[in-house]
Formats: C-alpha cells, sequence, structure tokens
C-alpha cells in the first residue's frame, strides 16, 4: 500500500485529496487567463502567464504524485525552466525592441 | 475516456468524477486559449496567450499518460515558437491597435466551423482508450513481431524509436526532405548561399 492509498476520512484516500487540489488548480488556471486576455498592458500580460505556468508546473506534480507517476516531475522541471525562459524573452522585447535573447 | 482513466483508481466512481473535473476545467481552459490567440488584435498579446495555451496543452498531455508528447509540446510550442514568433515581431512591425479584438470574418468561420463538423463525425470510429476492439489488439500477430523482432532487425533497444527511424524509415525520409525544401526556401528568400 503506497502514500497514495493513505485514508484521509471515511472513503477519501490521500490520491483522492489531491486529484480534487489538481482539479482546483486547473479551475484557477482559467480565473487567471482573464488577466492574460484583458491586459491591459503588456506587463500584465506577461506576468499573468507567468503564474500560469507556475501552475501547471503545480498541477503536474500534484498529478504525479496522486496518480504515482513521478516522471510526471520531469515534465514539471522542464516547464519551470521554459516559463522563466518565456518570461525573460517576452519581457526583453517589450523593453528593447528588437532584442529577444 | 472515462473507461481507461477509471482504472487509474482503485474503485471507479468518485476518482472518475474528479478526473473528469481536471479534464473539464483543462478543456475549458485550452479552447478559451485557443480562441483568444485567434480573435486578438494585438499581435504580442496573441503571442503570450499561444503561449498560455501550449501550458494547457501539455498538461492534457501529460494526464492522458502522453509524457513525451508532452515535453515536445513544452520545449517546441511554449519554447522555441515563442521565440520565433518574438524574433519575427522584432524584425518587422507591431501596429497599435484601438480594438482589443478582432471582428469574426463569418464566412471563415463557417468553413472553419464545417471542416470541425466534418472531423467530429469521424470520432464516433475512433475506438475508445483500451478497447480490446481496437485495432492494435485485434492484429496480435503484428504487434507482437515488432516486440519479439525489433531488436534482432534493427539493433535498436527502445522499439518505438525502431519504428520510427527504421520501419518507417521512408516516413521520416520524406519529413527530412521537407524540412530540407523549407530551408532552402529561407535561403532563397534571405539571398544567402550558405546555412550559417
Amino acid at each position: 500500500m503506497s502514500l497514495v492509498d493513505a485514508p484521509l476520512a471515511a472513503g477519501v484516500t490521500l490520491g483522492d485529496f489531491l486529484l480534487v487540489a489538481a482539479a482546483g488548480f486547473a479551475v484557477l488556471a482559467v480565473g487567471m487567463l482573464y488577466r492574460a486576455v484583458v491586459g491591459p498592458t503588456m506587463q500584465d500580460r506577461v506576468l499573468a502567464v507567468n503564474v500560469l505556468g507556475t501552475n501547471t508546473v503545480v498541477i503536474l506534480a500534484i498529478l504525479g504524485a496522486a496518480l504515482d507517476e513521478p516522471t510526471f516531475l520531469d515534465i514539471a522541471l522542464v516547464y519551470a525552466l521554459l516559463n522563466f525562459l518565456m518570461a525573460i524573452a517576452i519581457s526583453k522585447f517589450t523593453v528593447e525592441r528588437g532584442g529577444v535573447l | 475516456m472515462t473507461g481507461a482513466l477509471a482504472a487509474l483508481g482503485p474503485a471507479g466512481a468518485p476518482v472518475v468524477a474528479q478526473v473528469t473535473a481536471i479534464e473539464a476545467s483543462l478543456f475549458a481552459f485550452v479552447v478559451l486559449t485557443a480562441l483568444f490567440t485567434a480573435l486578438a488584435r494585438d499581435v504580442l498579446a496573441a503571442v503570450i496567450i499561444f503561449g498560455a495555451y501550449s501550458l494547457g496543452m501539455a498538461a492534457l498531455y501529460t494526464f492522458y499518460r502522453a509524457p513525451d508528447v508532452a515535453m515536445t509540446e513544452a520545449a517546441i510550442s511554449a519554447g522555441v515558437t515563442t521565440v520565433l514568433l518574438l524574433l519575427t515581431l522584432a524584425k518587422t512591425t507591431r501596429i497599435d491597435h484601438e480594438a482589443a479584438f478582432e471582428s469574426v470574418n463569418l464566412p471563415a468561420a463557417g468553413a472553419a466551423g464545417l471542416l470541425f463538423g466534418g472531423l467530429m463525425l469521424t470520432m464516433g470510429d475512433i475506438p475508445a482508450v483500451g478497447s480490446p476492439d481496437a485495432p492494435i489488439w485485434s492484429n496480435p500477430d503484428v504487434t507482437q513481431w515488432y516486440i519479439a523482432e525489433t531488436y534482432a532487425e534493427t539493433h535498436v533497444e527502445n522499439t518505438v524509436m525502431a519504428v520510427l527511424a527504421a520501419f518507417r524509415g521512408f516516413d521520416t525520409f520524406g519529413e527530412a526532405v521537407v524540412v530540407f525544401a523549407a530551408g532552402i526556401a529561407a535561403l532563397i528568400v534571405l539571398h544567402r548561399e550558405v546555412f550559417a
């Protein structure tokens, strides 16, 4: 019996709880999208996408624990790095026109 | 879809409900980002929202146990495509617009809707995930042959890799030709003679 199957309350295991948490973060992502779409400035959008990326990393990490798939953490790591790269690239683009990397 | 995912949890019903909540919110997120990418008037805003789209898409791929596809989506779509689009924007001009959203071209939207409807009609013929009627299970002679003979035939340890590069070699060769042709076209446009 793995840790994920450990019962928290009657009929609810730790894995179930983690899945609910992941679903909650996924719902929050739709809310964060509002700032990315509405803006109004580019900085708002960059920040919103950066938060969305961090949110995705959290969802992937929780899913990795809930579904007992450690390989999900590798993808979460790749995402954390790419998220940083994306924020840097867009920020640099908005500050100095023509410079991306 | 739910059939295969039900197997994730020990006892069906509650897990399926939670899993569907994750799926539903990820689908809503992906559809919304795709819609806003298409409708955003400002190109830079569209590029940024497109980055968010690929974030959701990669999470969805991971959720359906396709981590390799998720990794590719993350690296290519979120990383390389964003930077390439920004570089293109830096080389060209970005016009400031009054309106936040593009007005919808109705004939184009109708054509896209028809294509979408046509594609959705074929969905019924796709076997469910893990279904015993799926072609991959109903032809065990073929699938087992690849598993048994791959190493002897190609000396590649990973069967998926062997199918891509050896058994489907001509297909991959065709892809390489397409990429090479695109490179030549870029050279012609840039008035260069060498890739450097």
